[in-house]
């Protein structure tokens, strides 16, 4: 039984090892991925970007398309989720008062979406 | 004396291997928190119109620039241009592609020169909480009294101990002076497509200019195209088929000075034939 014991917990340890390694320290690099998988600061500027666009374009319809990419809730939602995430992180004054003003525009476009 | 144990060692590597197999090609880690640059290339130049609209509004070419930088392109002006062909080429509406082409051409342009003396550089980088390999980086400049230049570096947003506001947006980078024609060429030379009209453009370095908007006008028409869609014949190169007995005007930009009476060269061959040539203009920067 002891004779066994060794081998067995250092397959055990090699598993261990193995999934650490694959997981954490050189986990699966992935390409070709879409933008509902960006970090959330990476979310957090496009959603600032369509905010930027949406100042001047004042289209909430294209707007709401842009940020449809990033995943499938409404819009306000994704607006309001970008507004958290750019507070959360400390994006500046000005930046913030744009993704307010974007998500109260996504909001009032859904209201009157049918 | 007491044996090695070769068994408990090779268990181990076999153990290993297959904890990485496992994690690698069964059950890989799941896709989340990517970076624009492992996008599919379809969102990547959705990610690029979008930065050229946001870049359209706020005029801060350093953000749009850091924002280019994210999408791993070798090449980023290179990567626009291509992009402005394939937005024209899908009839895509034509303030998209006048944003990319804008973007495009004001890249090229060096940076401006601090306004003041005074300089401050915030910073803020929050902690990594998993294995990240690109910091997001988006600088920013404003022009006031005195000039901010801060960078925000975000790394892994998992915890974020000392948060420092971010910069707000910069001021619109002062338009260059409009092109003026400074050389136009007849050209009577085999080969070329007759009535073609080439434009050159170059900016006061003499230096070709990516993502200049050309428009040609005649009696009832208009045709608006770019400059740098045939790179192999220069950044600055841009042309158009004109038809014999049409008057054209050609201006570089809305604000360029008008070319006018443009229309197909007539020339004679060796052999006493007449054909059409082609023109060429020379726009510059002054």
């Amino acid at each position: 039984m002891s004779r066994w014991l060794a081998p067995l917990l250092a397959l055990l340890i090699g598993i261990a090892l193995g999934l650490v390694y694959g997981w954490v320290v050189s986990p699966v690099e992935y390409v070709d991925t879409t933008p509902d998988t960006l970090r959330a600061d990476y979310r957090a500027d496009y959603v600032l970007m369509v905010a930027e666009a949406y100042r001047t374009e004042q289209d909430p319809a294209l707007a709401a398309r842009r940020l449809a990419i990033l995943g499938s809730q409404a819009p306000g939602e994704i607006a309001s989720q970008g507004l958290e995430d750019a507070r959360r992180i400390g994006f500046s004054e000005a930046d913030l008062d744009l993704l307010q003003k974007l998500t109260t525009a996504m909001q009032a476009w859904q209201g009157e979406t049918p | 004396m007491k044996r090695f144990p070769w068994l408990a060692l090779i268990m181990l590597v076999l153990g290993v291997g297959v904890g990485v197999f496992y994690s690698w090609f069964i059950a890989p880690a799941p896709i989340q928190e990517t970076s624009p640059h492992t996008l599919r290339a379809d969102f990547k130049d959705e990610l690029r119109s979008l930065i050229a609209a946001s870049y359209a509004s706020s005029g801060n070419l350093e953000r749009a620039r850091a924002r280019l930088a994210l999408l791993g392109d070798a090449d980023a002006l290179a990567a626009l241009n291509a992009q402005a062909q394939r937005m024209l080429a899908a009839d895509e509406a034509f303030e998209s592609v006048q944003q990319v082409a804008r973007l495009a051409a004001d890249l090229q342009k060096p940076p401006p020169e601090p306004a003041s003396t005074a300089t401050r550089l915030p910073t803020r980088t929050s902690a990594p909480s998993s294995t990240r390999q690109t910091a997001f980086v988006v600088p920013v400049t404003a022009q006031t009294t005195e000039t901010i230049i801060p960078e925000q570096i975000i790394e892994p947003p998992a915890t974020l101990s000392t948060p420092t506001p971010r910069p707000t947006r910069t001021s619109t980078p002062l338009p260059g002076r409009a092109y003026e024609l400074i050389a136009q060429d007849t050209l009577c030379e085999a080969g070329l497509q007759e009535g073609l009209l080439q434009v050159l453009v170059t900016d006061a370095r003499r230096k070709q200019v990516a993502g200049a908007e050309i428009i040609v006008t005649w009696d009832g028409g208009e045709e608006r195209f770019f400059t740098g869609f045939k790179p192999e014949l220069g950044n600055g190169y841009a042309d158009f088929v004109m038809q014999v007995g049409v008057l054209y005007t050609v201006r570089v930009g809305t604000g360029g000075a008008p070319v006018t009476n443009v229309s197909p060269p007539g020339c004679l061959a060796e052999d006493g034939a007449s054909y059409t040539g082609a023109i060429r203009l020379s726009f510059q920067q002054p």
